[in-house]
């Protein structure tokens, strides 16, 4: 009877907002907006926007490339997948007519080889050790998870790793990018990657039945997709390119490491025009850099709105060493592979770049490997 | 954890904010991909530019 009485009273105590960590997302972002909008960049604040409004739905949604990839690995779920191809989908309406017609605008693409493939398989591994891939690390840094701190921390440096050896990567071969839209027009583009799409999505649904796996995604899953979906096209208007996660965190660490003294500049990486500029330039200044860090504050005010915030106990040991070489194996594949589950896949998809898919076949063993090591850091396979 | 969490939150927007207000900003926000002879989202060359060099 005592318990009964005291157990509701406690909890009543118990904040339902996490004023702090609510009040400290939404002052931030208050204040690099102002701070952009000071230097006239309105498509920055816009950047700035729809990363924050990436992690409130990231969040609200439980949207995991991760955990849906390792359903239909182990179980044949296709739910999940059919999710994220729906977003896809969705973005490659407006990305692939837009990048092949408007000036100024372009699509995700990157040339096919080792690099890819290599890149896109170690990210795999790390991705499923990790328990997120690149969205899935920011938002649930956001959301208020110690864990993915650290893979956050390890994926800036793997990051950085991966800008140094990706010349000697490039050097093993490959082929230029191949973009539908150059080959077919940009209505052609958009039918042929819109059918690429329903082909895989059809492989996957027949995948899952044969299994006897679920197939449909639940409405939470269809409403995120949906809402992800247009986000990725206020992105694309906002940075005139495919939204991507994993440059920022590579130009974060590099300039992580010239504040400790290491000297990048000599790198070829960072004599590359692009990666040299946001090298030397503001970090808001960077498209990537800025829908990340919305993306973050996004979680972390949607997460401090719903509860108490970052309460929960540090994992074991085992568990945060596995964040660790998570992060840094995706860090370095994303580098050496051109991009995360958002950047290569996401975006080369719906860009129409033949990368995108040659990515995703690439992943795949390397989930599955990840998924086989789990267990021998105290997680479940499923 | 919320201890440890606050301060790598502080940590982080103190650094970006110093990073910003030390650094040039000004035009647009850019990528990679809007420089001549980018190929993928971190600026890497095509393998065509690579093997004429």
């Amino acid at each position: 009877m005592t318990a009964a009485v005291t157990e509701p009273a406690a909890s009543a105590r118990l904040p339902r907002l996490d004023w702090p960590f609510l009040i400290a997302a939404l002052l931030a972002l208050s204040l690099l907006v102002a701070l952009v909008m000071i230097d006239g960049q309105p498509a920055a604040a816009a950047l700035l926007v729809s990363g924050f409004a990436l992690g409130v739905v990231f969040l609200k949604a439980e949207f995991s490339f991760t955990a849906s990839w390792r359903r239909l690995i182990v179980r044949g779920q296709a739910d999940g997948f059919l999710g994220g191809l729906l977003l896809i989908a969705i973005a490659a309406t407006v990305i692939v007519p837009v990048a092949a017609t408007v000036q100024g605008f372009g699509g995700t693409i990157a040339p096919i080889g080792p690099s890819l493939v290599i890149g896109a398989f170690v990210f795999g591994i790390g991705m499923q050790l990790a328990n997120g891939c690149g969205s899935g690390t920011l938002y649930t840094v956001g959301g208020g998870s110690g864990r993915m701190l650290v893979t956050l921390a390890l994926f800036i440096a793997g990051s950085v790793i991966g800008s140094l050896h990706l010349p000697a990567f490039l050097s093993l071969g490959g082929i230029d990018p191949v973009l539908a839209s150059n080959h077919l027009g940009p209505w052609g583009g958009l039918a042929a990657t819109l059918a690429s799409i329903a082909a895989v999505a059809a492989a996957i649904v027949a995948y899952a039945r044969k299994k006897g796996a679920a197939v449909w995604p639940a409405r939470k899953i269809v409403i995120g997709a949906i809402l992800i979906g247009l986000l990725c096209i206020a992105v694309f208007a906002a940075g005139r390119h495919p939204w991507s996660v994993t440059f920022g965190f590579t130009v974060w660490g590099a300039k992580l490491a010239t504040l400790a003294g290491i000297d990048l500049t000599g790198a070829e990486f960072w004599q590359w025009p692009g990666p040299k500029r946001a090298l030397g330039d503001s970090i808001l200044s960077d498209t990537s850099s800025l829908t990340d860090i919305g993306m973050i504050l996004g979680a972390m005010a949607a997460a401090a709105a719903a509860g108490p915030f970052a309460r929960n106990a540090w994992p074991p040991l085992k568990s945060l060493l596995a964040a660790a070489v998570g992060g840094l194996l995706m860090g370095w594949g994303a580098r050496i592979g051109f991009g995360c589950n958002i950047g290569a896949f996401v975006g080369g998809v719906a860009s129409g770049s033949l990368h995108g898919w040659v990515w995703f076949l690439a992943v795949l063993p390397g989930c599955m490997i990840g998924i086989r090591l789990r267990p021998l850091f105290g997680l479940s396979r499923e | 954890m919320r201890i440890a969490y606050a301060a790598a939150f502080l940590i982080g927007f103190v650094a970006l904010l110093a990073d910003h207000l030390t650094s040039p900003s000004s035009g647009r926000p850019v990528s990679p991909e809007d420089f001549a002879g980018a190929c993928a989202p971190c600026g890497a060359p095509c393998p065509s530019s690579r093997a004429a060099k």
